[in-house]
């Protein structure tokens, strides 16, 4: 088995869904339609707070085609979906708090007379003051987005320290001050969120949806609406892209009402673009002041970081993805005294939610900008500054935790110092043409796995033999595009010693597959991939036992699995898998496994709001390098260059490293340059794909993925998560790579041609 | 079928969008119709059917050699899949201040033609331009093709659009250019349209007329510059301010500096 771990997935060989997503063939949530089925869809609220003067749905009910219409009123239960605090309204009653607010549910047998139905709701509001600064929302006066919650606006709070900041900052030789923001920032998955319920006689309900959390989604719908978890049956197929917009209920508590009050019927709903950008989650927009001060010879000695998130009208899980920036708001960098602040505030935004990075964007782009200021003071190269003070492991993180053992994020930096887009920098700015101006930025990065300590990250994997001798692996992690279900057939054919062709992937369901944690938090590959591996051990163990039987053989460690059975080295002989799984009952041809993410052992006594998820242990570090071209006369930049080293472990397949890498990179040059949902009292003004502008494929460059040699000897072989470290990059990189070329010196994104132009007319007076 | 109110279609790549003008109404095909299809070099230049693909177009290799600044405008008009799709009969009757080939299309002083059941007419593209959205299209009339003559060989031809992105990214702005320079490198000629800064593309006369006589330089440049500047209207959106689309305006010229 120990073999094993240096091998990565047969090289070159396509993941098992590449021909079926090339083709056409995937089937998504989106792709199910039963016959009969009905459609659902939401009223909104259109206005950012107010509350509910007349709602009423007797003309809405009168339109040929619509079977019937909801409101709070039909709601049981507490009403109130949410993955942690649970405040979230599945229908508002007496007051809305975003635009995107549901106050109302139609369902009707055609698209037809569902729109002229939502049409024909009437609802009048009573304007309320709203606030839409979180910093406002925290001032004695503001509007109050929950008028009877204690705390007021202020949704969660936290305090990480290590040392004594302000007396260290006081001593300094040299301290820098900065305030940095980042914008929100819709996750724009292909698949737009969507899904499908039934209640069946039994009283059981069957839902299909494009989610990353099947099993806790239960748990969700159950608590809203009263139900008993139990009764409820979730399907994740493969989702079109998730990137966090999934990761808490978007239609299920909806269709999962519908559907108790139309017993027996399939019920499906489907968001459109627009709805999306309306109604589904947001990168939380971010404002971080920070200090940072070293001494003379560059030391990093403090820094005083107040992070605040707008959270939007309702909690999701704002509070845990404060923790996490907060947590990566020294870098990864050697920090003796830290003093780190969050706030979350309610106001009436978007609803922020979980995305990708997962506030470590918004920290790494706050720390990184200050590194950069810091260098320029002390007259540094900023890449130098960083090396000198890069966390080495062992020693402890700005929150106290000891880095663990591994690739460090230094090797990472040396290894892009050592890359020719790095040593021919000179040259290639030399050459810009004409009108055009040339930077590059460098830039660390690093990302935290798992749920971290105090929420256990768990996967528990099943693995069957079938009568025909073939294998079927139950992914109880959905595949949102990232590639686990893949990842996790090779690892499991690779344990098997069987050909890709004989596993075949059943994928979540909670009626058949053994839970496990979301798909989310850099985590599935390595949790669930422990569980499997371990399930795979004993199966393969299994199998040798048993095919020592049929070869009348006393030492079964002798046998070996090759592809479809058991063979003998020491006589040849062989056993089909097939006949030995002729032999066993179900029960016996089913192995179960679990595992839990190891946590920090002795967690610093700091952060101690933070009950769920703090702190984290295992980190995969990064540099990224971005080459930019700036136009002079009209200020456009374009990402030219992008170069990401990594150490998350071992590699298993590098097809899929980097692609998580790219992917990642291209979503963080998004919010660099492009994304912008201009609210505007709350409205998104660019709430479609024509006024909301991600990146084409014209404007990203190949983005050059390099994994340096590391190793995680928890990891299923040897592997760490890399879904979200490669988004943190391309903001601060791409910012740095500006100020190379014009003098830039961003504090916020994204970086605009305006503002690029400005900072031009400053160089050519 | 267009008495009855149905809306000519090409492409479909403006009238389908969802929420535009074709919602609930019909369409009648235009495909198919004879004569609206193709490129055909005439005596007096060529003749581009209103029904060719704007990737016909982009690929033809009369319009590449002889036009390139049309080639230009039309390869980055929206993504491979809209110029497979999208006509120049489309982008001219769709009228957007923003569309890409119209300011090509009016410093080649292209004609466009006009068929109804009463025959056919003529309009210079300048004159067939109203104002956003509207054309001197009347009832019952389709465009049948555009009209360009050859410009002189030696004429140097340019385009450029401000886009907030590389591919479907609508006009913040544009300029497109034709400028016919005697042997000594002096303007003898000059033709300058912008797109995205007025309720139409439009011919900027003040500025063309600042040129002649003078070398491309700087200084020229800039004084065409301000004078575009004094010509246009230009409105802020999402995409960009009016403020840095009147900056773009009297930037935009400066890149004829790297003519050849
Ligand atoms: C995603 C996307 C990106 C786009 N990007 C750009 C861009 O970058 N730049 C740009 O300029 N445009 C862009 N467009 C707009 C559009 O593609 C172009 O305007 C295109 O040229 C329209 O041509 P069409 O044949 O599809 O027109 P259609 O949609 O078929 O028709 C458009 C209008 O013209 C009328 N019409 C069409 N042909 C005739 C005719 N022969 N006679 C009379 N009336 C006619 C129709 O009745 C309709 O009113 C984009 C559109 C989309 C959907």
């Amino acid at each position: 088995m120990d073999a094993d771990r240096d091998k990565g997935a047969s090289p070159g060989a396509p993941r098992v869904d590449a021909l079926d997503k090339a083709c056409g063939r995937q089937r998504y949530a989106a792709d199910e339609t039963p016959p009969g089925c009905l459609l659902a869809g939401v009223k909104r609220a259109g206005i950012p707070h107010g509350r509910i003067v007349r709602l009423d749905t007797a003309a809405a009910r009168a339109v040929p085609g619509v079977v019937t219409v909801l409101t709070r009123a039909d709601v049981p239960g507490t009403n109130r979906q949410g993955i942690v605090h649970k405040d979230q309204p599945v229908l508002c009653g007496q007051r809305v708090r975003h635009h995107g607010d549901p106050v109302a549910l139609v369902v009707a047998e055609n698209k037809d007379a569902l729109a002229a139905g939502l049409a024909a709701v009437e609802v009048a509001f009573e304007a309320l003051p709203a606030v839409f600064d979180p910093e406002e929302a925290l001032s004695p006066n503001a509007p109050l987005v929950h008028p009877d919650r204690e705390g007021g606006n202020l949704l969660a709070h936290g305090l990480m320290e290590k040392g004594d900041a302000e007396s260290a900052l006081a001593g300094c030789d040299v301290v820098v001050a900065g305030r940095f923001a980042t914008p929100a920032q819709d996750h724009v998955s292909l698949e737009p969120p969507n899904g499908l319920a039934r209640l069946a006689p039994s009283g059981r309900l069957t839902m299909v949806v494009s989610t990353q959390a099947p099993f806790r989604d239960r748990f969700e719908i159950a608590q809203a609406l009263g139900l008993d978890p139990q009764r409820i049956r979730i399907r994740a197929p493969y989702l079109g892209g998730g990137f966090g917009g999934k990761d808490g209920a978007t239609v299920q508590c909806l269709l999962a009402l519908a559907a108790l009050r139309l017993p027996g019927r399939w019920i499906k709903m489907a968001w459109s673009r627009e709805e999306t950008f309306l109604a589904g989650y947001k990168r939380h927009a971010a404002v971080m002041d920070i200090r940072l001060g070293a001494r003379a010879d560059g030391t990093l000695e403090a820094i005083a970081c107040a992070m605040c998130f707008d959270a939007g009208p309702y909690a999701h899980l704002s509070g845990e993805i404060m923790e996490l920036g907060m947590e990566h708001a020294g870098g990864p960098y050697r920090i003796p005294h830290v003093r780190i602040e969050g706030s979350c505030a309610y106001t009436n935004n978007p609803v922020g939610g979980a995305f990708r990075g997962f506030g470590v964007v918004q920290a790494c782009f706050a720390v990184e900008r200050a590194m950069d200021m810091l260098a320029r003071r002390l007259g540094r190269a900023p890449e130098s500054l960083r090396l000198q003070n890069a966390l080495r492991p062992g020693e402890t993180s700005a929150v106290g935790v000891a880095a663990e053992p591994g690739t460090d994020v230094a090797a990472c930096l040396n290894a892009a110092l050592a890359h020719p887009l790095w040593t021919g920098r000179e040259a290639w700015k030399q050459a810009a043409p004409a009108f055009t101006r040339r930077g590059v930025g460098l830039v660390a990065v690093q990302n935290a796995m798992g749920y971290g300590r105090g929420l256990p990250d768990h996967a528990t994997a099943k693995l069957e033999l079938t009568r025909q001798g073939t294998f079927r692996l139950y992914n109880s992690v959905p595949d949102m595009g990232q590639g686990n279900a893949a990842a996790f057939v090779a690892m499991a054919a690779q344990a098997l010693g069987q050909p890709e062709a004989a596993v075949a992937c059943v994928q979540p369901d909670t009626a058949a597959c053994p839970p496990a944690g979301s798909s989310s938090a850099s985590r599935t590959v390595y949790t669930f991939g422990n569980a499997l591996l371990r399930a795979c051990r004993t199966m393969a163990e299994k199998l040798r036992n048993r095919a020592a039987l049929a070869l009348l053989c006393d030492t079964p460690d002798r046998l070996v699995l090759t592809p479809g059975g058991v063979s003998d080295p020491a006589t040849g002989r062989f056993v089909p898998l097939s006949v030995l799984a002729g032999f066993l009952i179900r029960d016996d041809r089913i192995c179960i496994d679990q595992f839990v993410m190891p946590v920090v052992e002795n967690p610093p006594d700091t952060g101690r709001e933070f009950k769920l998820g703090f702190p984290h242990r295992y980190f995969t570090y990064g540099a990224c390098l971005c080459g930019v071209e700036a136009d002079e006369l009209t200020g456009r930049v374009r990402l030219v260059q992008c170069l990401l080293t990594v150490a998350c472990g071992k590699v298993f397949t590098l097809a899929g490293v980097e692609q998580q890498l790219a992917g990642a990179a291209a979503q963080g040059a998004g919010l660099a340059l492009f994304e912008e949902l201009a609210l505007e009292g709350g409205r998104i003004r660019a709430g479609d794909l024509s006024t909301y502008l991600i990146p084409t494929s014209l404007d990203l460059p190949d983005i050059d993925c390099l994994p340096l040699p590391d190793d995680e000897p928890s990891g299923p072989l040897g592997i760490k998560g890399m879904g979200e470290v490669g988004i943190h990059g391309p903001g601060p990189a791409v910012a740095q790579a500006l100020f190379d070329a014009v003098g830039l010196d961003a504090a916020s994104l994204p970086i605009t041609p305006e503002v690029v132009l400005a900072a031009l007319e400053e160089l050519t007076p | 079928m267009l008495d009855d109110g149905l809306s000519p279609m090409a492409g479909g790549t403006d009238l389908l969008v969802p929420g535009r003008k074709a919602a609930g109404r019909g369409v009648a095909l235009l495909e198919g119709l004879p004569g609206l299809d193709g490129v055909a070099m005439t005596a007096q230049g060529l003749r581009l059917g209103a029904l060719a693909s704007l990737a016909a177009l982009e690929r033809h290799p009369v319009i590449r050699e002889r036009l390139p600044v049309l080639a230009q405008a039309i390869a980055c008009l929206g993504s491979p899949l809209i110029r497979n799709m999208g006509t120049m009969g489309g982008n001219l009757v769709t009228a957007s201040p923003a569309g890409d080939t119209l300011p090509a299309l009016l410093v080649l002083e292209a004609v466009v033609e006009l068929a109804s059941r009463d025959g056919r007419r003529h309009l210079p593209v300048a004159e067939f331009l109203l104002g956003p959205g509207r054309t001197a299209l009347g009832p019952g009339e389709i465009v049948a093709a555009v009209r360009i003559a050859l410009p002189p060989p030696g004429a140097s031809q340019h385009f450029e659009k401000v886009g907030r992105r590389d591919a479907l990214a609508i006009a913040v702005a544009s300029l497109a250019a034709l400028i016919v320079r005697d042997e000594a490198g002096r303007v003898v000629e000059a033709r300058l349209a912008v797109g995205s800064l007025a309720p139409t593309a439009r011919r900027c006369p003040s500025a063309e007329a600042a040129l002649p006589g003078r070398r491309l330089d700087r200084e020229a440049l800039l004084e065409a510059g301000r004078r575009i500047r004094d010509e246009i209207s230009p409105k802020g959106d999402l995409r960009a301010t009016a403020a840095y689309r009147r900056e773009m305006a009297g930037r935009l010229p400066l890149r004829l500096l790297t003519l050849a």
